[in-house]
């Protein structure tokens, strides 16, 4: 069976700006239809002027972009038709109430207004904004801005979405009907271009991810392959009545959980059972890297800008 | 309707209403300045002359003007532009010209009841009748879009949103003392006089005197023309730069 032709197709593309810095560096990526890709990267990666490119609102030194087979260089008009927008920053339009900014966003999309107004009360109703519906942006919390703006990013059809950060602010809850309803966008065909630092819970609703540095693309993979990054590694969680001592075979990866090799569990088993007959330890859990990890392996291999080879069978 | 015609209607809806909460702020803040300017030249000058309290009061009105086209459109737009918001809008699939257009109009909407207010409550003070010209509509459509016009110019080429603040504070200060704005333009030196061939409040100023007064020494003609002219040539080199990829 031909696959399918990718959505967007970005090609060897280098952006470097009037001030010599070199923001993309021969990025290549496809995305497929219905394919949920993250984006991840530290700041300053490369990721926003990767976006504003796709967008149109920067034009690139060299390569090429193609959305459906067309060239969105030559034709930024296309893109802007074509992409779905939810950006990292603020866009609040000061009184507009939250009901009005998912009806407007799809009416300057093409909607016509009657059915913008009709998207714009579904969404609402779908991600449980209902109380908020006559509350002027400025005025909304963080969350509930960030819920407006991914509503008013898929309120009219497109053939590609950007959701940039689209989780930041957002209460647990609502982060859960938003990545359900982000996964539920992918199988209904839906191409989403992911944006996020939320890797924990994005990890659940992406098909494949590249990780970003100094404006390369280091990573590329489905998450099961690219686990095989840290794949003789595991990762412990603990719950401590009390600060511990360290455990030689561990390296912490946050306040509440480390990663050791493999090959140290009975070791590290012992000392855990140990510690909990002592009371020390409330509760632990031992399991398979996350992409949190994942993309610390990535990020600590390459080292800052430079690009390291692709292990064997990383790429999906 | 054309594609722009509907994104024109769409822009100036949602713009009217993203702004409704500013709306009455603005209307306060103008009927204080008409009552500060019109009443307080009345205590600075105690036996005032009808000619200059007919430039008290169109002097005012253009005040008005250029408080809401020249100071406060481009710093909200400043704003914009630094948080992104403007960005927003130039990813969406709409025309760069009517964008700039809906601003124009909503801030000449917002404008329009100051400047309404300002000549009636000036004449009634100080017991003038104005004399309204036919022309009168075009004249503050032409000097709310070249006032606005440059305000967008200045916020869009302005490198940072703290140059564009700055140099509108620059412009109130021009406008009020050293612009034939509030004065005549023979009262002025030379040099302010051939500064103020450049400065679209001159031509806002001598057109709506020409359009409410029979003052002499106006020029209704030319500044209707100067005024379409500063309009049509900042909101094209706006669009230009809106449509610039960096």
């Amino acid at each position: 069976m031909t696959p399918l032709p990718p959505v967007l197709s970005v090609r060897d593309l280098v952006k470097r700006y009037r001030n010599g810095t070199l923001a993309n560096d021969h990025v290549c990526l496809d995305l497929f239809p219905g394919e949920v890709f993250a984006l991840l990267g530290p700041n300053g990666a490369g990721k926003t002027t990767l976006v504003r490119q796709l967008l149109g609102l920067a034009r690139p030194t060299s390569g090429s972009i193609t959305l459906d087979g067309v060239d969105i260089v030559a034709d930024p008009g296309f893109a802007r038709r074509n992409i779905g927008f939810l950006p990292q920053g603020s866009f609040d339009l000061q009184s507009l109430t939250v009901a009005e900014t998912i009806e407007f966003a799809a009416r300057l999309r093409g909607v016509p207004p009657r059915e913008a107004r009709a998207a714009a009360a579904r969404l609402v109703e779908r991600l449980d904004l209902g109380p908020f519906r006559n509350t002027a942006m400025h005025a909304a919390s963080g969350g509930v801005r960030r819920l407006a703006g991914f509503a008013a990013a898929v309120a009219a059809p497109a053939r590609l979405l950007v959701l940039d950060e689209p989780t930041n602010d957002v209460d647990p809850l609502r982060r859960a009907v938003l990545w359900d309803l982000i996964a539920e966008l992918g199988r209904g065909g839906a191409t989403i271009l992911l944006v996020t630092h939320n890797l924990a819970e994005a990890e659940r609703v992406i098909d494949r991810l590249a990780i970003m540095n100094a404006g390369r693309i280091i990573r590329e993979g489905s998450p099961a392959a690219l686990r095989g990054l840290v794949t003789e590694r595991l990762r412990l969680e603990v719950t401590a009545a009390r600060p511990l001592a360290p455990h030689p075979a561990l390296a912490p990866d946050g306040p509440s959980a480390c990663l050791f090799d493999a090959a140290d569990l009975p070791a590290v088993a012992a000392w855990l059972a140990r510690l909990r007959a002592a009371g020390d330890v409330l509760d632990f859990r031992i399991g398979p890297p996350t992409l949190d990890d994942i993309y610390a392996a990535a990020m600590a291999s390459a080292g800052p800008g430079r690009s390291a080879p692709l292990p064997a069978g990383a790429r999906a | 309707m054309t594609a722009f015609l509907r994104q024109y209607r769409d822009l100036v809806s949602m713009e009217l209403r993203s702004m409704r909460a500013e709306v009455p702020m603005v209307a306060v803040i103008q009927a204080g300045f008409t009552l500060g300017f019109v009443l307080g030249f009345g205590y600075l000058i105690p036996d005032i002359r009808e000619q200059t309290a007919l430039y008290i009061i169109t002097g005012t009105a253009t005040q008005g003007l250029v408080t809401i086209g020249l100071v406060m459109l481009p710093q909200i737009l400043a704003q914009s532009k630094h948080e992104g918001r403007l960005d927003y809008f130039l990813a969406m699939p709409i025309s760069r010209e009517a964008y700039l257009l809906a601003l124009v109009t909503v801030v000449g909407l917002m404008a329009l009841p100051g400047i309404v207010f300002c000549l009636l409550f000036g004449a009634w003070h100080y017991g003038i009748a104005l004399q309204l010209s036919p022309l009168f509509p075009a004249v503050i459509v032409l000097g709310i879009a070249s006032l606005a016009g440059v305000g967008i110019a200045l916020a869009v080429y302005s490198p940072h949103q703290q140059v564009t603040n700055a140099a509108t504070q620059l412009i109130i200060f021009y406008v009020l003392f050293f612009a034939p704005v509030l004065m005549p333009r023979e009262q002025l030196p030379a040099l302010l006089r051939e500064t103020a061939r450049f400065a679209p409040p001159s031509y806002a100023a001598d057109a709506v005197r020409a359009s409410v007064t029979d003052l002499p020494g106006t020029h209704l003609g030319a500044s209707l023309a100067a005024m379409a002219l500063f309009a049509a040539g900042s909101i094209a080199l706006s669009a230009v730069a809106i449509r610039r990829r960096g």
